[in-house]
């Protein structure tokens, strides 16, 4: 099986070992994976301050750079998966032949532990895991996307981990994009909020599928001091392969 | 449903939203459980005007005809809705329904041939010339708006008990 | 154009409730228990139908809202009501004080309403002499701190009982309690003395039946049920887009309000009134005027922006944001807090005053999800985003930060050089006042993952 990874840009510049991972994830499950050279950002930051015609240069962009190919589109953020899969047509919405083609690479696109678990079934592989983690549900995967069940299912098999609920695992970290630079008061307030509910759980460790709520999350770490390790779902999963 | 499973819902709902429920099938019982109500009141207001009304027997030095001042008001109601525990209370036929608002205890009878199952049969049924005032009381009157915390009897009767007659 | 001498201050209002420790906990107490006890009142029932059901009549309203407006008037006015249409506030809070004005009554007590706050019915009240009681124990509450409302359901919800007791001796002249049960008794006494010599009300109306003329109106205290059934004139104000079609409609509401306001599965009294006192009845105003309030809702039906109006004002949107949760409602400096406020503030207001308001969402999207109509929120406050910023509402540098992000986003070279630069100036950057984000982000890679593979 083939597969077009859209890294996206937060994992370019700030977490290149997640994309290692989500690479040797795929691989180790004899997936062909390719990185199509272009690609830059999906346009979220954009998008959701409200910029469409800045939002739409990056559409485009990446349309261009995935279009070629019939191969699924997989990307290890479920906000850039619903930028792609729920936004992108509206902004083409004057522009029929862009709009076609935006649905055509959302038809395409994948949030990671979508793909996990509906194409591959690492659910049902037996990875390993250890310590103690727990899980936050970020905004745009859980309630745009309606990805609930996999990164649970994903996180409940690994061998040797044990994974720990957190209360109100869905509520917003205070991220939101450009509401972080915006709104610096309220955003870090969130962010010690749910830095709490993590530390409620005892964990040692809490994942998810978004980089940008997770360095959210580890801004309040260490502002707080605490001892939690904060990781991209991808990193934990490649880390219980053999 | 049957008439007696409907009676049935209706108190087990209304208990929920904290009324208390009595069950009479005679106009003795009726007055055997109001005796009991009525016991510690020193007032009672009730216009006597349904059959069901004319049967209760108030003690004379009870009685009060203006319910401003009334500590108890004994009335039969228009009906009740099953599904939510609700009474149903109507101006209709000359009833001043803000009698069972102002005293602390409201003590209403419903007949049970007055039941409706669901709200929607009754308000579906209603047509578009209603009586002046439909009120639909369930429960007892109350508040959360100090820390949320739970106060009964805020303007409205502190107190509601039913009677399905 | 950021932001304007006459634009709403939210970031600076935020921090100042976020500093305010009894504030942010009874928030934090109030929106958790409300948001709970709606997440229990709606399970294991099928609550999505409902909520279909339930926009698809608001939706059907305002498709034809004038026309559900005049057939509202007609029914009203054959039971004996006066109806009256006013566009805009000022017109609104004239009709009402001419009513008044004519019948020579000095007081007059009033039931929770909305849209008297957003029309400030009150404070024009006041100034032609006329005492306002207000009577739903939480704008009674403060009412008397001199405040306005935080929450749409709970007026007082960001005060605590010591608040509330400190304020009942210093303003009632009352013994210091900070009992709930006591607080409420006192309040109760002093108004049912105002309820029982009042010749006058003003309610507000949770709907307006279009079939029948009727008014319904929800309440938990009985205050409502005072109001509408004890003084002889009656007088309700409620803005235009009310209206449901039928009494048959109403159940669906009934269903729904409730439950997502306070996860109640009814308020203990729902009215449904219906014209004036008929002859051989006991309850029923005499006299009952009812005021239609457009304020700019013909416009916004109007408009792609819609759909905000068919909300019920059910508050669970604000109960279950996050920034709602956290500063409360007044630092929205505005009538309606928290999602729903940021949008009908706008639309009402203006985007120049109300421009900031649209910084404090995250876009999570909590409220889309238990709105009981369906308003589709996350996509109005988006759209309104984007309205914003083709009108010129954002801050300059933004504007140009976002510029160069479109030249990179489409040039793969601009953008590795962005990265390039990000990288060495990261250091120095985050010296930079109004670049504090970057402190709180790690510092970029020294090599890209895309270089790195
Ligand atoms: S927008 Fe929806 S959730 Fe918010 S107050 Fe209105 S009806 Fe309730």
């Amino acid at each position: 099986m083939r597969v077009q990874l859209f890294g996206t840009c937060m994992i370019d510049t700030f977490f290149p070992e997640t994309g290692m991972s989500v690479m040797k994830l795929l691989r180790h499950f004899g997936v062909d994976v390719s990185y199509p050279k272009g690609q830059t950002c999906c346009g979220k930051p954009a998008n959701s301050g409200g910029y469409a015609r800045e939002s739409r240069k990056a559409a485009e962009q990446f349309i261009s750079v995935f279009e070629g190919s019939k191969d699924p589109i997989v990307t290890p953020s479920g906000s850039c998966a619903s930028m792609v899969k729920n936004h992108y047509h509206h902004l083409f919405k004057d522009n029929t032949m862009m709009r076609d083609k935006a649905l055509a690479v959302a038809d395409r696109t994948y949030e990671l532990t979508q793909f996990l678990v509906h194409e591959l079934k690492v659910h049902e592989a037996g990875l390993s895991g250890k310590g103690k983690i727990t899980y936050h549900a970020s905004c745009q995967l859980t309630r745009e996307l309606g990805v609930k069940e996999e990164p649970l299912l994903l996180l409940q098999s690994l061998n040797g981990a044990e994974f720990i609920p957190m209360p109100y695992a869905d509520r917003c970290c205070g991220f939101g994009g450009v509401f972080m630079a915006k709104m610096p008061e309220i955003s870090t307030a969130l962010a010690d909020e749910k830095l709490d509910t993590v530390l409620s759980t005892g964990a040692d460790t809490v994942t998810g599928c978004d980089h940008g709520c997770l360095m959210n999350i580890a801004d309040a770490v260490r502002r707080r001091g605490a001892r939690i390790a904060v990781k991209h779902i991808a990193t934990v999963l490649a880390e219980g392969l053999k | 449903m049957t008439r007696e499973e409907l009676v049935n819902l209706f108190i087990e709902n209304a208990s929920k939203v904290s009324a208390e429920t009595v069950r009479v099938t005679t106009d003795a019982e009726l007055n055997g459980a109001l005796t009991a109500i009525l016991a510690d009141t020193k007032s009672v207001f009730c216009q006597q005007d349904t059959a069901k009304e004319k049967s209760v027997v108030i003690p004379p030095d009870k009685r009060i005809d203006d319910y401003t001042g009334a500590s108890v008001c004994i009335e039969e109601v228009a009906g009740a809705i099953a599904e939510t525990g609700s009474l149903v209370c109507s101006s209709q036929g000359g009833k001043p329904i803000q009698a069972g608002l102002l005293p602390g205890h409201h003590v209403a009878i419903v007949s049970a041939e007055n039941i409706y199952e669901k709200l929607d049969e009754y308000f579906g049924a209603l047509g578009d010339s209603p009586p002046t005032n439909i009120t639909l009381e369930t429960g007892p009157s109350r508040t959360a708006d100090i820390e949320l915390t739970l106060t009964i009897g805020v303007h409205g009767p502190g107190r509601l008990t039913v009677i399905v007659y | 154009m950021t932001s304007t001498a006459t634009s709403i201050p939210f970031r600076a209002n935020a921090a100042e409730a976020l500093s305010n420790s009894p504030l942010r906990a009874a928030m934090r107490n109030a929106t958790e228990t409300f948001a709970k006890k709606r997440t229990e009142a709606t399970a294991s029932l099928p609550i999505e139908e409902w909520r279909t059901q339930a926009s698809d009549t608001r939706l059907r309203v305002l498709e034809n809202l004038g026309e559900y407006v005049d057939r509202f008037s007609a029914n009203a006015v054959r039971a004996g009501a006066k109806v009256y249409r006013a566009d805009n506030a000022e017109s609104a809070v004239s009709i009402v004080g001419s009513i008044l004005k004519d019948r020579a009554v000095q007081k007059v007590v009033k039931s929770k309403s909305m849209v008297t706050e957003e029309i400030h019915l009150n404070k024009y009240l006041e100034t032609l002499g006329f005492k306002i009681v207000e009577t739903d124990l939480g704008e009674y509450i403060i009412q008397i701190a001199g405040e306005g409302p935080s929450h749409i359901i709970v007026p007082a919800i960001h005060k605590d009982r010591k608040q509330v007791g400190r304020l009942f001796s210093e303003k009632l002249g009352c013994e210091y309690t900070e009992d709930p049960a006591a607080l409420t008794k006192i309040a109760k006494k002093i108004l049912r003395d105002e309820f029982l010599s009042a010749k006058a009300a003003i309610s507000g109306a949770n709907f307006a039946v279009a079939d029948s003329g009727s008014l319904v109106i929800f309440t938990n205290e009985g205050n409502g049920r005072m109001c509408t059934t004890l003084p002889p004139l009656h007088i309700a104000v409620l803005s235009i887009e009310k209206m449901i079609p039928s009494l048959a409609d109403l159940p669906k509401f009934m269903r729904l309000l409730p439950r997502s306001a306070t996860g109640q599965m009814l308020t203990t009294y729902m009215s449904v009134i219906t014209g004036t006192r008929k002859a051989g009845e006991s309850t029923g105003a005499e006299e009952l005027h009812i005021v239609l309030v457009d304020n700019g809702r013909t416009k916004i039906v109007a408009g792609e922006y819609r759909e905000m109006l068919k909300c019920i004002r059910c508050g669970a949107c604000l109960n279950a944001c996050p920034v709602y949760r956290l500063v409360g409602g007044h630092a929205y400096g505005a009538t309606y807090p928290g999602p729903m406020g940021i949008v009908l503030t706008t639309l009402l207001e203006g985007m120049e005053k109300a421009h900031p308001l649209l910084d404090a969402t995250t876009l999570c999207g909590a409220c889309g999800d238990v709105c009981p109509v369906k308003v589709p929120l996350p996509e109005l406050l988006h759209k309104l985003r984007e309205e914003r910023v083709e009108r010129g509402f954002t801050p300059y540098l933004e504007r140009q930060g976002m510029v160069g992000f479109g030249f990179a986003a489409e040039s793969p070279q601009l953008f590795s050089l962005g990265q390039t630069v990000a990288r060495v100036f990261w250091p120095l950057a985050k010296k930079i006042p109004g670049l504090g984000a970057l402190e709180r982000m790690p510092i970029p890679a020294q090599i890209t993952f895309g270089r790195s593979i």
